[in-house]
């Protein structure tokens, strides 16, 4: 794993304008940095990030599969009870999944160390899938990698295919917070792949969605909703006026109900408990758990809310002393342990390898860099190449 | 829940002039309107007991299939002052729900003594409060006793356990922005 420099295009505004990415003069594109790409071999994307990937996936469904019998966990988790039944039907009925993001602090040797799952509302997807392989295609054209530089990258292939397994038969509905361009721009890709899969598709914000006398969704054109890719959170939706209505609503919902079991952070401490020194797994607690003490003793370790988002609200200990702690709204919220395995340092860069998982298969990789040990919201994407 | 209030008003209207135009081409079916018991009753052609046992049809299902509102304001916007009640349900955030009152009721003509459909209960709008209509807002007219309907206000009408709204989902997104992860 190395980061190489590379000529930045020169038609970069041009590219920023096709695609709809926010170009800046002096700036470039923002969320995105291609002055330099990170080179892995192929060893290392298969058997240190793929390999690796594809296993927590299944420890995480193994966890899945008894928390929903395990109230004590729910409640851990902070699930309403009144979600406790939905949620295991809607993995006992096998609902399927579409999208996660598996996030690894890996430095080129040794095993990668899961930091943390996005499994219900992961973004830069479209920087991951179109972007980042755009980039490569013109990057070989013109000589600024390697010759036989190649990507892992099946992400768009594999979103559309699995819209087509899925097979969804009637209108399928888009919602999120239509005010942030981030998640819009997220999830118009995602519909884009759902109608490449020819699906009929509609996009409509959150708040737009109605009730009818009966207790069904319906659109603005009171169409009833029956199946929704959301890009907001499971937690959100839980919290919210019509949330009670949510499990008679007859509504598929993408992702899964069961997601949101994966989603909360709570999932690490829970993963420990299972399968406790796994090569890919740190150490992890729920804050409240005694055995947290011991973590807290090596005097290394991440405190993080269960529920957060962006990096909000996280604080490092390294050598007993607090080593960056970021605010957020989440404060007051509980938190778990995770031992401390820090991001490595490129001259000053910290990536976070991020891994797409389509359907529970990894497909794709995301490099995201901050200048700190906490990747948040004004991190950059590095895109990567793989040769050997 | 000025939304709500706008969709249930635009159906009103959509309804009003679908009847307009379409009454003379519908199928009309006999049925006896009354605007509550004792009219039935004073009726030379219905039995008390036949009165009796069809208000009680109707006056039960009052309260599940009358239109709702989540507010007292728009209910009397659409069925007039002093005409609403608050219905036996709740918004999803525990608000009271409101329902016009039931202001007559129809059956079915009583062939051979059997009624040929079910009784249900009847309002009157302020826009035009001469006229009895249905829950599902079909006008039944302004004829008392034995009369003729067009054949799909006979229809039985829809649960309407809730109020039409929407905004129920999105706040989350109002305080916290994205939902990146």
């Amino acid at each position: 794993m190395q980061r190489i420099p590379v000529t930045v295009r020169a038609n970069l505004e041009l590219a920023a304008n096709d695609h709809g990415l926010e170009y800046i003069a002096g700036e470039g594109i923002t969320g995105w940095d291609e002055s330099a790409c990170y080179q892995f071999t192929q060893r290392q994307i298969k058997e240190d990030i793929e390999g690796p990937a594809e296993e927590i996936e299944d420890l995480c469904l193994q966890v899945v599969d008894r928390a929903i019998n395990t109230e004590s966990v729910l409640q851990r988790l902070g699930i309403p009870d009144e979600f406790w039944d939905y949620i295991a039907d809607s993995w006992r009925n096998n609902e399927k999944n579409l999208l996660g993001r598996m996030d690894f602090s890996y430095n080129g040797n040794g095993p990668a160390k899961l930091l943390e799952y996005n499994a219900d509302t992961p973004t830069t997807l479209y920087e991951s899938a179109v972007f980042q392989w755009e980039w490569l295609e013109h990057a070989l054209d013109k000589g600024l990698v390697s010759e036989g530089c190649d990507q892992l990258n099946d992400v768009h292939e594999s979103i559309v295919a699995a819209f087509s397994v899925i097979g969804l038969e009637t209108l399928t509905h888009f919602a999120c917070n239509a005010d942030i361009e981030d998640d819009k721009g997220t999830l118009d890709y995602i519909e884009e792949c759902a109608n490449e899969a020819m699906l009929e598709t509609c996009f409509l914000k959150m708040e737009d969605i109605g009730i009818d006398e009966q207790g069904r969704f319906i659109d603005l054109d009171n169409r009833i909703i029956t199946s929704l890719v959301k890009l907001y959170p499971w937690e959100w939706l839980m919290g919210e006026d019509y949330a009670s209505h949510i499990p008679t609503s007859g509504v598929q919902f993408f992702e899964p109900p069961w997601k949101s079991i994966l989603s909360n952070k709570g999932l690490l401490p829970l993963l420990w408990g299972m399968f406790e020194g796994h090569p890919n797994l740190l150490p992890a607690f729920f804050e409240d758990d005694p055995e947290s003490r011991a973590l807290i003793d090596t005097g290394n370790y991440v405190r993080k809310p269960q529920l957060s988002r962006q990096g909000a609200n996280i604080e490092i200990v390294q050598n007993n002393v607090t080593l960056l702690q970021t605010d957020g709204p989440y404060a007051d919220k509980p938190h778990i342990f995770q031992g401390f395995e820090p991001l490595p340092d490129f001259e000053g860069k910290y990536p976070l390898i991020g891994c797409w998982m389509v359907a529970s298969k990894p497909v794709g990789l995301c490099i995201r860099e901050d200048n700190n040990l906490v990747t948040g919201k004004d991190a950059k994407f590095i895109p990567h190449v793989i040769l050997d | 829940m000025t939304k709500s209030r706008s969709s249930i008003a635009i159906s009103l209207m959509v309804g009003v002039s679908l009847i307009a135009l379409t009454a003379c081409d519908e199928p009309k079916v006999d049925a006896s309107v009354f605007k509550d018991v004792e009219q039935c009753k004073n009726d030379p052609m219905m039995r008390s007991s036949q009165c009796e046992a069809s208000f009680k049809e109707a006056r039960g299902q009052h309260a599940s299939v009358a239109p709702k509102y989540a507010t007292k304001a728009d209910c009397q916007a659409d069925f007039g002052d002093e005409k609403c009640e608050t219905a036996p349900y709740q918004t999803s955030s525990g608000g009271s729900v409101f329902m016009p009152m039931m202001m007559g009721y129809m059956m079915g003509s009583m062939l051979g003594g059997r009624s040929s459909m079910m009784s249900q209960p009847l309002y009157r709008s302020s826009k035009n409060p001469s006229a009895f209509r249905t829950a599902d807002n079909r006008n039944v007219g302004s004829t008392t006793g034995r009369t003729s309907v067009a054949k799909s206000a006979t229809s039985r009408p829809s649960f309407k356990k809730s109020t039409m709204s929407r905004g129920g989902f999105g706040s989350s997104g109002g305080r916290f922005g994205s939902a990146a992860t």
